[in-house]
């Protein structure tokens, strides 16, 4: 090992430097930014996390799985998995050998940001040496993976389908000159390093490049050249990296503690949301995703470009795209990094201030406490309300099973507050818990039962109720077929089982409607079923779509429906029955009516 | 003129009155209807307003008007191919024809009530719909309407002026059959308390106004202006209404011993199709497109193609008449190349 040059500096590796200084005091400014933000008690228990050794453990082990090995893409399609993995991971082992190099040779340079990037130009070492040509082996073989990554990646600008997706992200100037750089660092590090490899060695990459280039370019002048160019692709990259879609790779790392900590959205934009819209990497999945986007004209209104707009302030748009969307969920659900498309518009909406605010705490709640002292009690709630089909089979199998119950809402009743809440009025909505809770606490019930989804999410995410268990029918049901207190006969007719938004990716229900629905009926399932279910296009959470827009969306969210051959189709939202009812060719029931039409009588 | 046959598909009062007009044109009518009996939904109606005539009365009369023409009941039609003059038809049954022109009468369909899932239609045992009502007046028996009932209610609109049923158009009729039908359920029960609940009240032709204030001032109805939001049952099985009355501001409730949905008009099923042979155009509302919706309603975009009646939109059977009147003597220009 020999340093070839005493001073151990070349002017090339300004531009690196430039860019390294600058991304690194962009970061650490918006870290100390972001930590300001944070309402007190956020920002204790994050840094308070930070230190904890089993969170600490969680951080590096998510970090590692997410930004590096990128393991939630290898689910989705194994081609992207690998793309993003081989550049992610390929980059990281480049910079980790090359500081092991510094450390290993160099220790006195091992201060210099440069000295591990650029390592093979100030240090000649000979590959003869077990140490050199293992480092110099792994060199190669990582800019090898980290370049068919690169060859995937304009593949994938060319063929999205290839990686399954149908539709991408148009990325916008600053994200072409961010992606034109990153491609460009690394064939330029392979002809950078494969010009002195002669003098510095090399590897099965770079020793014969070097060879094949000594053959035409006899002589070393184009050496600095290249090294000048790799250096100033890697400080185009760094320098627009924070105004780009790449400013993901480092708000990734940053989310990923802050969520281990269990911080939330308190605000649309910020502390723990601007840190969320920075770690989405504009891969555009959600687009696929979003139910809106069936309508070309709706594209825009997914959550990526939500992001993208936040990022650039743009007002008009960021209200018309928080208002617009359905709260389905999907987008969040499909989200590689874990952006939480949802929360973020309903932070957005609670933003809004109106003139007029109904005033609920004034509702007496005395006269609609029903006498239900240690029985269950039954909400059946709007959406119930307008498909009495529901609401009377819920009754009908509760009777059938013996259960001693009373309709809480049969003459009347408040609403559950999901519509404010999903509109951002958060104080409103709360008035309204509150009364609800006034009203099932004094009525003495111990167990509460739900019909509606809707209703249901928000029964069992903001209401105390202490001593009294608040569960969807599914469930209960489900309960009562253990206990043998309801049994069914099977009907030959073939089902598939829509899942509901707000059941489903709302509450986690998947597979108590499922296993009820098989002991009533046949079932098959869609192929976009479960956590990628597609809205029915009635959601209550669009603030601003109209009747005729959503048509096309039931209409697409059936035609999933139908690929799966069934007779007819099951949900157990009141809301998705009434919204597919009205285009649908095929009879749509809830799960409660087919359950209803199909028990045997016991001998109780 | 050698060949006078002119088809005219759908045999309900549209279709008669034109066919006998036909007739006296010197043409040659070919009715063919899809159901067993002539009369289309006049048939199936008690009585017509506003001078209360039976509508046996108005059916058999337009039946005994078209003797002579060539009925085919039971016969839907199966293809029709556009030749050089006029037309060649297959009907269900086997049998071919060549026609000069076709006359389209298919009239509408009621909307299906159970649709609108929260008024109850199919789910409660005392809600039904207004040609549920009038078949009963017509002396069928209906369970759900109960020996004495004391609080009568009607919904208008269902189904019709709603987005989110499908249909935004008028149905037209609806507004003035309720007020039939709530006078008619007062003449049978005259105990029984009546409520209207509208949008608003279409009152347009002759003495529809008159039979309106009527209503109020000698049959005491009410008419409540508003939507009814839900409908529910109680334990008794009387149905409850849940509505607001927009002119006070307030909501209403109501317990109702009988329901009746207003149903509205759409387009019949097979018109889409029967359109489609030959190449006439079905209009944004559903129904079929005239060719001038003020000067020539009755005429499709396409040669030897015409309408009448409801197939073009919702209308009275006054309206209807006249516009088979008026669709009989366009087919006969376009047959004496009068154009």
């Amino acid at each position: 090992m020999r340093e070839r040059f005493a001073s151990g500096f070349d002017p090339f590796v300004l531009p690196f430097l430039i860019g390294m200084v600058f991304v690194l005091g962009y970061c650490a400014v918006g870290i100390l930014r972001i930590l300001r933000q944070l309402p007190r008690e956020d920002r204790k228990r994050f840094l308070v996390s930070l230190v904890t050794p089993s969170t600490a453990l969680a951080n590096i082990r998510d970090i590692f799985l997410n930004c590096l090995i990128h393991v939630k893409l290898w689910k989705r399609n194994k081609l992207l998995g690998f793309m993003h993995s081989s550049i992610a991971f390929g980059w990281f082992m480049i910079i980790l050998l090359g500081h092991l190099e510094v450390f290993i040779y160099c220790p006195e340079r091992i201060h210099l940001f440069y000295y591990p990037i650029f390592f093979n130009y100030f240090v000649a070492e000979n590959e003869s040496t077990i140490g050199g040509a293992l480092l110099f082996f792994l060199m190669d073989f990582f800019l090898l993976l980290i370049l068919t990554g690169i060859v995937l990646a304009m593949v994938k600008r060319a063929r999205s389908r290839l990686f399954g997706m149908r539709r991408t992200t148009r990325p916008s100037f600053l994200d072409t000159i961010g992606l034109y750089s990153l491609w460009a660092i690394f064939p330029l590090r392979l002809l950078a390093e494969s010009f002195t490899a002669h003098i510095s060695g090399g590897s099965f990459l770079t020793v014969p490049a070097n060879w094949v280039f000594r053959q035409f370019l006899g002589n070393d002048l184009n050496m600095l050249p290249t090294w000048w160019a790799y250096s100033i692709a890697l400080g185009v990259f760094m320098t627009v990296l924070p105004f780009t879609r790449y400013m993901h790779i480092p708000a990734e790392m940053m989310l990923i503690p802050m969520r281990n900590a269990g911080l939330r959205i308190r605000h649309a934009r910020r502390g723990f949301a601007k840190v969320e819209v920075l770690s989405c990497p504009g891969c555009g999945v959600c687009i696929d995703a979003c139910p809106m986007s069936v309508k070309k004209a709706n594209i825009k209104d997914c959550t990526v470009y939500l992001n993208r707009q936040i990022r650039r302030g743009n007002e008009k748009r960021i209200e018309e795209i928080s208002d617009k969307c359905l709260l389905c969920g999907k987008c969040e659900a499909v989200c590689q990094v874990g952006v939480e498309g949802p929360r973020l518009r309903v932070a957005q909406r609670a933003m809004r201030r109106y003139a007029i605010n109904q005033d609920f705490s004034a509702i007496d709640t005395s006269s609609l406490v029903p006498e239900a002292a240690g029985k269950v009690l039954y909400f059946a709630g709007c959406m119930t309300k307008l498909t009495p089909s529901i609401g009377k089979a819920v009754c009908s199998l509760m009777r059938k099973a013996g259960v001693d119950f009373v309709w809480m809402d049969e003459e009347e009743g408040l609403c559950c507050g999901r519509p404010l809440l999903t509109a951002g009025r958060f104080a409103q909505a709360k008035e309204l818990v509150r009364k609800n809770e006034e009203i099932i606490l004094a009525s003495g019930a111990r167990t509460l039962v739900l019909s509606c989804p809707i209703c249901y999410k928000i029964f069992s995410e903001h209401y105390r109720l202490p001593g009294v268990r608040v569960v969807h029918y599914a469930r209960f049901f489900e309960e009562l077929v253990a206990q043998g207190r309801l049994q069914f006969e099977k009907s030959d007719i073939f089902y598939v089982y829509h899942d509901p938004c707000e059941l489903g990716r709302g509450c986690g229900i998947y597979d108590e409607p499922r296993r009820l629905l098989g002991a009533a009926a046949g079932i098959t399932e869609a192929p976009a079923s479960r956590e990628e279910s597609i809205c029915c296009g009635g959601s209550l959470g669009s603030l601003t779509l109209g009747f005729s827009q959503r048509e096309e969306m039931t209409k697409a969210a059936l035609r999933k429906l139908y690929e799966s051959k069934a007779d007819a189709i099951a949900t157990a939202c009141p809301l998705c029955l009434a919204t597919f009812s009205r285009y649908s060719e095929r009879p749509v029931r809830d799960l409660a009516q087919i359950l209803d039409a199909r028990t045997k009588q016991t001998a109780r | 003129m050698d060949n006078r046959k002119i088809l005219v598909i759908g045999g309900g009062v549209a279709g008669l009155e034109a066919s006998k007009q036909l007739l006296r044109l010197g043409l040659h009518p070919v009715i063919v209807e899809r159901s067993e009996r002539l009369g289309g939904h006049v048939a199936g109606w008690y009585k017509l307003f506003p001078d209360m005539r039976p509508a046996s009365d108005v059916v058999n009369q337009l039946v005994e008007g078209v003797k002579g023409a060539t009925v085919y009941l039971n016969t839907r039609v199966a293809y029709m191919n556009r030749l050089k003059d006029g037309f060649s038809v297959m009907l269900g049954n086997g049998t071919g024809l060549h026609c000069r022109a076709v006359l389209i009468t298919t009239g509408f369909r009621l909307f299906e009530a159970a649709r609108k899932e929260e008024y109850g239609y199919g789910v409660y045992d005392r809600v039904i719909t207004n040609s549920d009502l009038e078949a009963w007046f017509g002396g069928e028996a209906d369970g759900r309407i109960p020996d004495n009932p004391r609080t009568v209610a009607f919904v208008h609109c269902v189904g019709s002026r709603d987005l989110k049923a499908g249909n935004q158009q008028c149905s037209k009729v609806c507004c003035m059959t309720a007020v039939k039908q709530a006078i008619e359920m007062k003449e049978k029960f005259p105990d029984a308390e009546i409520w209207c609940f509208y949008m608003d009240l279409r009152l347009f032709g002759k003495k529809y106004e008159d039979f309106y204030i009527n209503a109020q001032q000698q049959y005491g109805v009410h008419f409540v202006r508003g939507r009814v939001s839900e409908v529910s049952e109680d334990i008794a099985g009387r149905v409850v209404l849940k509505a607001e009355d927009t002119l006070t501001g307030h909501p209403v409730k109501l317990s109702a011993d009988l329901l009746v949905l207003m149903s509205g008009m759409l387009c019949n099923r097979d018109t889409e199709s029967l359109a489609a042979m030959v190449r006439a155009e079905v209009d944004s509302d559903g129904f079929l497109r005239s060719r001038d919706n003020i000067c020539n309603v009755n005429e499709s975009n396409r040669p030897g193609v015409f309408f009448a009646g409801a197939c073009t939109g919702a209308k009275t059977v006054p309206e209807t008449l006249a516009e088979a009147r008026a669709a009989a003597l366009a087919v006969y220009n376009y047959m004496s190349g009068n154009d």
